[in-house]
């Protein structure tokens, strides 16, 4: 058995993956180990080199760029198994989707999406100003490392505003010009600032409800619990339910 | 405290008339004009629940980069920003610029003689509205409609005031969805689509004789002209494209309509054959159907109960089948043992159960179409079936994994492996096993049956 430390990103990864791959070493030999230590290989594994030695077909690399933001250890070692598979047994491996290791990649990858588009949809701004300079800042609480994948779907659409999204896994900033990124946060920071337009959102909202139609289950599938507490609208949704059922007994009667 | 706070601040939120005690806690927290902030508040919860029955809220099917110092762009695809306990997605700023409304459709709640309260938005309003929830991620444009004031024209004029503000004066880049008024002359129309990505003209009914009966202002011919005259557009901008490769947008997300179902004894026969007869002529992107809810003060000549939410849930199902999945209106409903849709079974099970001599399908060997007529089976593991099949022998164990609903699915496939299940296959009794399983009612639950309130 031996250990790979590597850092927590795709290019960290790929370059111990190749080096593995090189020496051979088979998927159940390795010990990944990702603690936020700088990389640090086994000296017997043979050295990086810029040929390119082994073929990979090419959806594999936008399939194990996604997986690395799944937030669980095993996806490096998925990802190596799948890479020696592909190279060792067959070449068209990712194309057989009811296998079981490409099925739990592609279930990873497909979770990663689907983080990466409730990070566009859940993000909420807060309009403050300091020094007189408007400013947008928001709280999200992304399940995965979608920080960087999502952040740049804001400067593309709010490139006139300066804006910063604080998360547990990572922060983004934009300064009109310039996509930057910091260390994760570990609470709420916007909490305490006020922003006069929610008032009007959350009137919005109620009122777009129809009351006669209530489904909760169908909103928990796609609004689910866990993003609740971020999301300024949510903290009518249980009045809102009770009054809909108050509406229905009473219509019965 | 906080805690405290939070739950003054729903209570106010929530109480019937809340505009006045919203306003003066606004009042209190910044120094704005009271009844500025009041007016518009009580605005707002008028035309937007005046808006609630209009189903669509897509943003999908347009592209458009940010300009350089505006705000606002559209991908492709459309983002639902929340959810309400409906179940629906808020993606739009959904509202009506006025619920005033010189029409009397017996089915709509704006009608001209319904007692609702009225409002109506400067087009001021609108835009700081829309700008400031966009700023903040709310949501990810506009779909704004209006009650008929004074004529059709002037009613489209006033909707393409807002737009073009949107457009020109805040160069927001952003979706827009107007309504299309029907009757409304060709050059409106024309100019709307050059700031709209969708326009949508509502036929709501799907045969003349049910609008002469409840929306006496309305024909059908009315408003499939003014489809007419949206698809024109959109098909002269897409020659334009092809001829220069390039061309002034024009509704680049298409057009929908709405149809509203269950206020009359139109059936889901017809409603399905208007849809399919829709799609064709307009090449309408969506068509849309809205379960009826008979409300206080409902015209008489309308249904007094109200529509099943499954029946809706059944439509939208059909409705898929024939734009995905290659059926015809007349194969989903043809031999139906009613007119309308099973609503225990979904419509590609039922055509099944009718059609036994179409399967066993071997998904080893069948074609794209067939592959697509499997009960249980869907667009995307179909093409992944197809994939999967040059390296390996599908198995049962196969068509689990990749999550095809095998409960229905297994009676109607034969696999590399033995399937015993696809002997039962003309057995009388399938169509009972395939039955949904009596749900046991519990106590506190007894009235609401999950499958048909559309709860899936």
């Amino acid at each position: 058995m031996i250990q790979i430390s590597i850092e927590n990103n795709f290019t960290s990864w790929r370059g111990a993956a190749r080096r593995c791959l090189q020496s051979e070493i088979a998927p159940d030999e390795i010990l990944w180990i990702c603690d936020g230590r700088n990389g640090l290989f086994e000296s017997n594994l043979a050295e990086e080199t810029d040929e390119q030695i082994f073929k990979v077909p090419l959806d594999f690399l936008p399939l194990a760029e996604t997986v690395v933001c799944f937030d669980a250890a095993e996806r490096w070692s998925l990802l190596y198994g799948l890479l020696f598979r592909i190279v060792h047994e067959n070449k068209n491996l990712l194309h057989i989707e009811s296998d079981d290791d490409v099925r739990r990649a592609r279930l990873m990858e497909k979770a990663v999406y689907r983080d990466v588009h409730k990070f566009h949809a859940f993000v909420r701004f807060r309009r403050i100003e300091i020094d007189g300079k408007e400013i947008f800042v928001a709280w999200h609480e992304p399940h995965h490392h979608t920080v960087m994948r999502s952040a740049p779907f804001f400067a593309r659409r709010f490139g006139a505003m300066r804006f910063s999204i604080f998360t547990p896994k990572g922060c983004a900033h934009w300064n009109l010009e310039n996509l930057t990124f910091s260390e994760g946060v570990v609470s709420d920071v916007v909490a305490p600032l006020r922003d006069a337009t929610e008032d009007f959102w959350l009137v919005y909202y109620r009122s777009i409800f129809n009351p006669f139609r209530l489904k909760i289950n169908a909103m928990k599938k796609e609004l689910p619990v866990r993003h609740w507490r971020t999301l300024p609208e949510a903290v009518l949704i249980p009045a809102l339910i009770r009054q809909a059922k108050e509406l229905k007994s009473k219509k019965r009667r | 405290m906080k805690v405290l706070r939070r739950s003054i601040y729903v209570k106010l939120h929530l109480t019937v008339s809340s505009c006045f005690t919203l306003a003066i806690l606004f009042h209190l927290r910044r120094r704005v004009n009271l009844k500025t902030v009041m007016e518009l508040i009580c605005k707002l919860e008028i035309l937007a629940d005046a808006a609630k029955y209009d189903a669509s809220c897509a943003s999908s099917g347009s592209h458009r980069k940010r300009s350089k110092h505006g705000i606002g762009n559209t991908e492709g695809i459309g983002i639902c920003h929340s959810y309400t306990p409906d179940g629906r997605c808020i993606s739009l700023l959904k509202l009506l610029l006025t619920n005033v409304c010189i029409w009397d459709c017996a089915y709509c709640i704006n009608r001209k003689s319904s007692s609702v309260n009225r409002a109506r938005f400067t087009p001021e309003e609108v835009v700081k509205l829309t700008m400031d929830f966009y700023k903040r991620n709310y949501i990810e444009g506009l779909f704004l409609s209006s009650g008929i004031i004074q004529s059709s024209d002037y009613t489209m004029e006033q909707l393409i005031a807002v737009a073009k503000k949107l457009r020109e004066e805040e160069n927001f880049g952003g979706y827009i969805h107007l309504k299309a008024a029907p009757g409304a002359s060709p050059e409106l129309l024309l100019e709307a689509g050059k700031y709209a990505d969708r326009l949508s003209a509502n036929i709501e009914m799907p045969v003349q004789e049910d609008l002469d009966k409840l929306a006496p202002e309305k024909t059908l011919m009315t408003i499939e002209n003014t489809m007419a005259d949206v698809k024109s557009g959109i098909d002269a901008a897409k020659d334009l494209t092809k001829k220069n490769g390039d061309a002034p947008k024009f509704a680049r997300a298409g057009q929908s309509t709405q149809i509203v179902v269950g206020a009359t004894e139109s059936s889901d026969t017809t409603i399905l054959h208007k849809a399919e007869s829709l799609y064709r002529k307009f090449d309408l992107r969506r068509v849309y159907y809205s379960a009826f809810t008979p409300i206080e003060n409902t015209n008489p000549l309308l249904s007094k109960l109200p529509t099943p939410l499954m029946r809706e849930h059944r439509l939208y199902e059909a409705d898929w089948l024939i734009r995905h999945y290659g059926f015809t209106a007349s194969e989903i409903t043809h031999g139906a043992k009613a007119e309308n849709l099973d609503l225990e079974k979904d419509p590609k099970l039922s055509w099944a159960l009718r059609h036994r001599d179409y399967f066993p399908i071997d998904v080893n060997r069948a074609s794209a179409r067939q592959l697509l007529r499997v009960p249980g089976l869907g667009a995307r593991n179909a093409a992944r079936i197809l994939k999967i099949r040059h390296y390996h022998q599908i198995k049962l164990e196969d068509l689990a994994k990749l999550r095809v609903r095998m409960a229905n699915a297994k009676w109607f496939v034969i696999t590399a492996d033995y399937n015993p299940n696809v002997y039962q296959l003309d057995a009388e009794k399938l169509e009972e096993r395939l039955k949904p399983k009596a749900i046991q009612p519990s106590l506190f639950d007894s009235f609401t049956n999950t499958a048909l309130s559309g709860e899936l």
